[in-house]
């Protein structure tokens, strides 16, 4: 692998890992609010 | 300074109570000899036969034999307390928490130091060291180890008590913890066996100690709360 | 609202500095693209520490105020440094491949500390998951967590000085980037990189907050619920 595969491979797990733990957070956030009360 | 006298006995009896129970059951020092033994004779398996590489190998080996029979004395010896609720009767004395948690790592240091020091004789025995020739400062850091595990282990025994899964959480915790425990108690065993070539076996053993008196001070500090409920 | 006003803005920020730190900053002189990878590693090691930083003082304002908010802030904290650290690992062996050639160097300092801070965080998010009554859990945790925010300091300094004892020329160093003397377009592109990672972190902070209460609350209702109605119940530990 060239340099450029290690430099994508450490943004890609990074950048693309917070987007998925702020989705990942987002749905568990409506599903534990969203039972309880709607006005949010 | 009588209040310090006063606890020092305290935790003593209290420290003599458990020692009293092993010696009774021997629970916990026999079944981590016997581990520990095992372990070495692993290793000797896993790494062997050739002595030379055995022998440079000889203080890692030493110590994670130790640390490994370590975590299970400490759970044995913690493991009857969660059975009858023992910890919870201790816990209504109007004893300081501190005199607790001291005299459990009294009674813990005990079964280390036993411990560290057959397996350190078997290490000799096993990997062809010469243990007689440096036996002052390797007795200095077996103390300071079995110190070390004795006070981390006495801390998380505490925190897992009565804890679901306990019996992997114990190791879970407190191994990340003894890292800088295991680099300095090898780093020095290798100085020492090896005549202290560099100067470096005195800076190892102040990690130790700084190690021993942090951890001693962080686990009396906080046993109260753990016995709170 | 403004949480999520928060949140657009931390977007962007790393959106940007993404492209800054892949496209727009020049590579170095002597480690070429990879030097690229520093910004969001050491971005992401900064935060991990700091989150574990806000674990270890909002387990010790539970310890002393007993207010259950603390221990909210004290989970959101070692989740996040969690997942910062092991952005972090994963950041540094991409970074030791192409540099030294391996993906892991035991001398490196940092490296071998951020595994161990892996290591005992896991553990103390494993202990909370283990424990069901939310005051023992707080403690609990708390005070593991302050044990481990102790003993990170004394593992960094003796991997410092196992490295130190151990005389073997590392070609490429990481603080290369963190040199005071080294070119502005760097310096500029990983405070660049820090301050997006923060504000990020801090929406992330903020939600995964929320989140542990919202969850708390409805844990207090079913128990509630579960001690009305059940006669036989026992008391969950």
């Amino acid at each position: 692998m060239t340099d450029a595969g290690y430099v994508i491979a450490a943004y890609a797990v990074i950048v693309g890992g917070l987007a998925l733990y702020t989705f990942v957070l987002w749905r568990r956030l409506r599903a534990a609010r969203g039972r309880d009360d709607e006005a949010r | 300074m009588s209040t310090l006298r006063r606890e020092a006995g305290l935790a003593m009896a209290v420290a003599r109570k458990d020692a009293l129970a092993e010696l009774r059951g021997r629970h916990a020092t026999v079944s981590a000899l016997f581990f520990a033994a095992v372990v070495l004779l692993l290793f000797g398996f896993a790494l062997g036969p050739d002595s030379a590489r055995l022998a440079a190998a000889a203080p890692g080996l030493l110590w994670l034999a130790v640390v490994f029979a370590g975590i299970l004395a400490v759970n044995r010896l913690h493991l009857l307390e969660t059975e009858d609720g023992a910890l919870e009767q201790l816990a209504l004395y109007p004893v300081p928490r501190r005199v607790i948690y001291a005299g459990k790592a009294i009674g813990g240091f005990a079964v280390m130091l036993v411990l560290a020091l057959v397996v350190l004789g078997a290490v000799g025995v096993l990997f062809a060291i010469d243990i007689a020739a440096a036996w002052f400062p390797l007795l200095v850091t077996v103390v300071l180890g079995a110190a070390g595990i004795a006070a981390v282990g006495t801390f998380y025994a505490g925190v897992t008590v009565r804890l679901r899964a306990r019996e992997v959480m114990l190791p879970l915790l407190m191994l990340p913890v003894l890292a800088p425990l295991l680099l300095g108690a090898v780093k020095a065993t290798a100085a020492a066996l090896a005549g202290d070539p560099f100067g470096e076996l005195g800076a190892w053993l102040q990690l130790l100690v700084a190690f021993d008196v942090i951890m001693i001070v962080a686990g009396a500090a906080t046993y109260g709360f753990l016995l709170e409920d | 609202m403004k949480t999520r006003i928060l949140g657009f803005v931390a977007l962007t920020a790393v959106a940007a500095m993404t492209g800054i730190g892949l496209f727009v900053v020049p590579a170095d002189l002597n480690q070429g693209d990879a030097q690229r990878i520093m910004y969001p590693h050491v971005a992401s090691a900064w935060l991990a520490y700091l989150s574990f930083g806000v674990t270890a003082i909002s387990g010790i304002l539970w310890l002393w105020k007993r207010d259950l908010r603390f221990d909210a802030v004290a989970l959101a904290g070692a989740e996040i440094g969690v997942m910062f650290t092991a952005f972090a690992i994963w950041g540094g062996m991409m970074w030791g491949r192409p540099i030294w050639g391996v993906f892991w160097q035991w001398e490196d300092p940092r490296l071998t500390t951020t595994a161990l801070l892996l290591a005992l965080y896991v553990g103390y998010l494993l202990l909370r998951q283990l424990t069901d009554d939310p005051e023992r859990r707080a403690t609990r945790a708390a005070i593991v967590g302050v044990v481990a925010a102790v003993d990170i300091p004394i593992v960094h300094f003796s991997v410092e000085w196992w490295r130190g004892l151990h005389q073997t020329a590392t070609i490429g160093s990481p603080d290369r980037v963190l040199n005071p003397a080294a070119p502005m377009v760097f310096v500029g592109t990983l405070l660049g990189m820090l301050g997006a990672f923060t504000l990020a972190w801090g929406y992330l902070m903020i939600r995964r907050y929320q989140l542990a209460r919202a969850e708390v609350q409805r844990e207090e209702a079913a128990r509630l619920d579960r001690l009305m109605s059940a006669r036989t119940a026992e008391p969950a530990r």
